[in-house]
């Protein structure tokens, strides 16, 4: 059974994985049919519907259909407009966002800079906002006229634009959200000006969402989007059950299966499995504070002997690729020359350091543990002694967090921009530094490469980085997962995107 | 009896402080940090200190546990710590769904165990016994879940004959709902069905041996009329206290059930909420649990009562 909280567990991001990047990005498709309720099932129950509040990987997909960002994203990751049509930097402390004028909220109210501010100010300044360092960068938000915002910085950011597709970019009505009040978390009614309107949530049984017929996006040939009457989400937690529901058609997509199962969903007709490469990595989280991994060369022992193609092909089932840092090969930030632990060498981790032991804390799943058990028999190789010890998922994160631990496997879902990726993980200080990693080169490529506008400056930065924090062993890099689409093969004209948010706005069931 | 009702529901009381003190103590010792669980991905140091404050665990443990029981005195379980909804509303909003998959298990566990206990009793020894018995251990030796997955696989996959989870409401569809209701109540009876009818069959065969059925045979009834007559009722009084009993195993079995099946009930509630370290909500579903198995007791001594006259509760 899987526990309630995906974001950073390991064998769930690994599970959310396909065989290693086949096909094109969008489904065959043809004349789109219009109707039908797509019934979704989520391996998580979700925990509040204001992003303003949320930490949940599969409450950000909900979100996505439901509201509108200031910018979207390509299947290649680039910028696209979305609310906002057009932006500039006149400068690095500025941006400004031209906005469309023919947008409504799904409770009538227009969109406009105003309701940019008040949703940009309400990320910054409620109390219970979670999407404060979203924002840290933003000083204030000033709305020009109707269809101008420009955001006045506090210092340059080069990852805000990233930020502003995701929660802390996402609009909602300011009329919905003060007629809702604390309701806004489990009904927000008319707040959104997605492609789907939300209906109801009976928690632990359905969240309902209908098509908004004022939506202001058509598709190439003019005709008015989404396709789709409904969506209906359904949380089934365990993963045996998910794709039972699946296979006989009680849901028709499901965001995961197991890694064991891939090849059975594979091999079904009636079933479509596709998968991109994602932006998030799976790695051993070392805590550089105390022993053994305050040496480093006993960090560096452990990063040669390990094997992670056999990890890959062993427990995962070759769903996913190998890693060599924290920036996946679905980022422009990744870079590929950084393979400097391509293939296990416990030779030479026996004369770089051998003879000690380490805790290795895992979450008590089925794929988590095997992986830990096979990073012991490979250790054992250079003479290093590991102790597994599996820890409920919420006690695991809870201790990692507070650097209670030795070495921990964990994972982290990723983020559109190589910062999201790797600021708060290496930066000394970082809220996710939970291994107390620090080296003021990184630190230093960090704060540049989040201050400039320029990717191809920031694409050499990052890679100078990884080449740091794979050099430095800040942590034992072991595989990046994909991001699939596992539907019915009634499902039609579905984009897959690396960020792993299945949007449902051009999608079509036949 | 009335006094005796009265003494055994003021025993309640003390009971019901343990398990709240107990629960309390258990689940806050339990490691791992709400904030941190709730946050996920978006926590930062300052966020989780701010979570901490919001939800009052920044207090030591006697204060926060004397605030739980100041608002349990007034009626109040308390808020979730995850969506911030009432605990009685929480809880509330799925009892319906644990009460139907409950009762559905209940009611397959009798109408398997007592025909076929009866039919055992009377036949020992023969084919049919030998067959119900091996039926019954393979009933109390497999746990619910494997049994929920195998019933997913036949009933599910193979045979494509019922859905495989979720729920749909009474009130929206009666088919539907029926539908989705009878895998997991079979995966949560069986257990109770197999020990009903271990314990149908050993009380038939005793009271079968009794004088009085002698008798009953004797004055020429006929052994339909003996048997409904005169020795089922008897042989069920043991029966009752096992059903009594077996309610703390179905609220407990439901735990289990609800997840694989995605039953919106009370016991897919709690699994979520010990995961997430909800307190409130894990507090207020124990302390539910143990007054409903403290409920049912009282209720089968007073059924006893009534079953068999002989005893009483003076």
């Amino acid at each position: 059974m899987r526990r309630a909280v995906i974001p950073l567990l390991f064998a769930l991001v690994l599970s959310a994985c396909g065989g290693g990047g086949g096909g094109t990005s969008t489904t065959p498709t043809g004349t789109p049919k219009t109707g039908g309720t797509l019934k979704v099932g989520q391996e998580t129950e979700i925990v509040t519907l204001d992003p303003n509040a949320s930490g949940l990987l599969v409450e950000r997909e909900i979100y996505y259909n439901m509201y509108d960002s200031l910018l979207g994203i390509d299947a290649k990751l680039n910028f696209v407009p979305q609310l906002a049509k057009s932006w500039q930097f006149p400068d690095d402390k500025t941006l400004v966002f031209n906005l469309r004028s023919d947008v409504k909220f799904h409770d009538g109210t227009p969109f406009n800079s105003e309701a940019v501010k008040f949703n940009i100010d309400r990320y910054m300044n409620d109390p219970k906002s979670v999407r404060k360092s979203d924002l840290a960068s933003v000083d204030s938000v000033e709305a020009k006229d109707p269809t101008t915002a420009v955001f006045h910085l506090k210092r340059p950011d080069g990852t805000l634009l990233a930020q502003l597709v995701d929660r802390a970019g996402m609009m909602l009505s300011p009329t919905a959200i003060k007629q809702a009040g604390a309701n806004l978390s489990v009904s927000p009614i008319g707040a959104g000006s997605g492609p789907f309107e939300f209906v109801e949530w009976k928690r632990d049984d359905h969240l309902t969402l209908k098509r908004n017929p004022n939506y202001w996006r058509k598709d190439k040939d003019g005709h008015q989007l989404p396709y789709l009457d409904q969506i209906a989400y359904r949380p089934i937690i365990d993963l045996n059950s998910l794709l039972a529901a699946l296979k006989t058609g009680d849901v028709d997509f499901v965001r995961t299966v197991a890694g064991k199962d891939v090849d059975g969903v594979k091999a079904d007709s009636t079933l479509v499995y596709r998968d991109v490469p994602t932006l998030g990595f799976n790695a051993i989280w070392l805590n550089h504070s105390v022993p053994p991994f305050n040496d480093p060369a006993k960090a560096k022992a452990v990063a040669l002997a390990i094997d992670r193609a056999q990890i890959l092909k062993t427990v995962l089932f070759n769903v996913g690729v190998v890693s060599y840092g924290p920036v996946s090969p679905a980022s422009w930030g990744f870079d590929p020359s950084q393979k400097i632990y391509d293939k296990p060498d416990p030779d030479k981790a026996k004369t770089t350091a051998t003879g000690f032991s380490f805790t290795l804390k895992t979450a008590n799943n089925q794929d988590s543990i095997q992986t830990a058990t096979l990073i012991q028999a490979q250790l054992a190789k250079a003479g290093i002694t590991v102790n597994v010890l599996p820890e409920e998922f919420g006690r695991q994160t809870t201790e990692t967090r507070a650097h209670q631990f030795e070495a921990a496997l964990q994972g982290w879902s990723g983020r559109i921009d190589p910062d999201g990726n790797t600021f708060s993980f290496y930066h000394t200080g970082g809220s996710f530094n939970d291994g107390l990693y620090s080296n003021p080169q990184v630190d230093q490529l960090l704060e540049q490469a989040r201050a400039s506008t320029d990717r191809a400056k920031r694409k050499q930065l990052y890679a100078d980085l990884q080449r740091l924090l794979v050099g430095d062993v800040a942590e034992v890099y072991l595989t990046h997962g994909t991001v699939a689409q596992i539907s019915t093969n009634k499902i039609r004209n579905f984009t897959l995107i690396p960020d792993g948010m299945n949007r449902f706005a051009e999608v079509w069931k036949s | 009896m009335f006094e005796y009702l009265v003494r055994r529901l003021a025993l309640m009381v003390p009971t019901a402080f343990l398990v709240t003190v107990g629960v309390f103590l258990l689940i806050h010792l339990t490691p791992g940090d709400p904030a941190v669980i709730i946050l996920a991905e978006s926590y930062t140091p300052e966020a989780a200190a701010q979570l901490h404050k919001d939800l009052g665990l920044d207090k030591p443990l006697p204060e926060q546990y004397a605030r739980y029981m100041g608002r349990l005195a007034h009626g109040d379980l308390g808020r979730s710590l995850r969506n911030k909804l009432p605990v009685t509303q929480a809880i509330g909003e799925r009892l319906p769904a644990t009460l139907e998959l409950g009762l559905a298990a209940l009611c397959w566990s009798l109408l398997v165990a007592i025909p076929l206990g009866t039919i055992a009793a009377l036949r020992r020894g023969r084919t049919v016994d030998v067959i119900a018995s091996g039926v019954t251990v393979a009933g109390i030796s497999m746990p619910n879940f494997v049994l929920g997955i195998l019933l997913i696989l036949i009933f599910g996959l193979v045979l494509r004959a019922l859905p495989v989870g979720g729920f749909a409401a009474l009130s929206d569809s009666i088919p539907d709902n029926l539908s989705r209701l009878i895998l997991p109540a079979i995966a949560l009876g069986t257990f109770g069905a197999a020990a009903n009818m271990r314990f149908t069959r050993s009380s038939m065969i005793e009271v079968l041996n009794q004088d009085y059925i002698r008798t009953a045979r004797a004055k020429g009834a006929s052994r339909l009329r003996v048997v409904n007559h005169h020795a089922l009722k008897n042989a069920l009084i043991p029966v009752v206290t096992v059903v009594g009993l077996q309610i703390g195993a179905i609220l407990e079995g439901a735990l289990v059930t609800e997840t694989v099946f995605s039953w919106p009930g009370v016991g897919k509630l709690a699994v979520d909420s010990i995961f997430g370290k909800d307190f409130p909500v894990v507090q207020g579903i124990v302390l539910m649990s143990a007054l409903s198995f403290m409920l049912a007791n009282l209720l089968v001594d007073v059924l006893y009562a009534w079953l068999d006259p002989r005893i009483s509760y003076a």
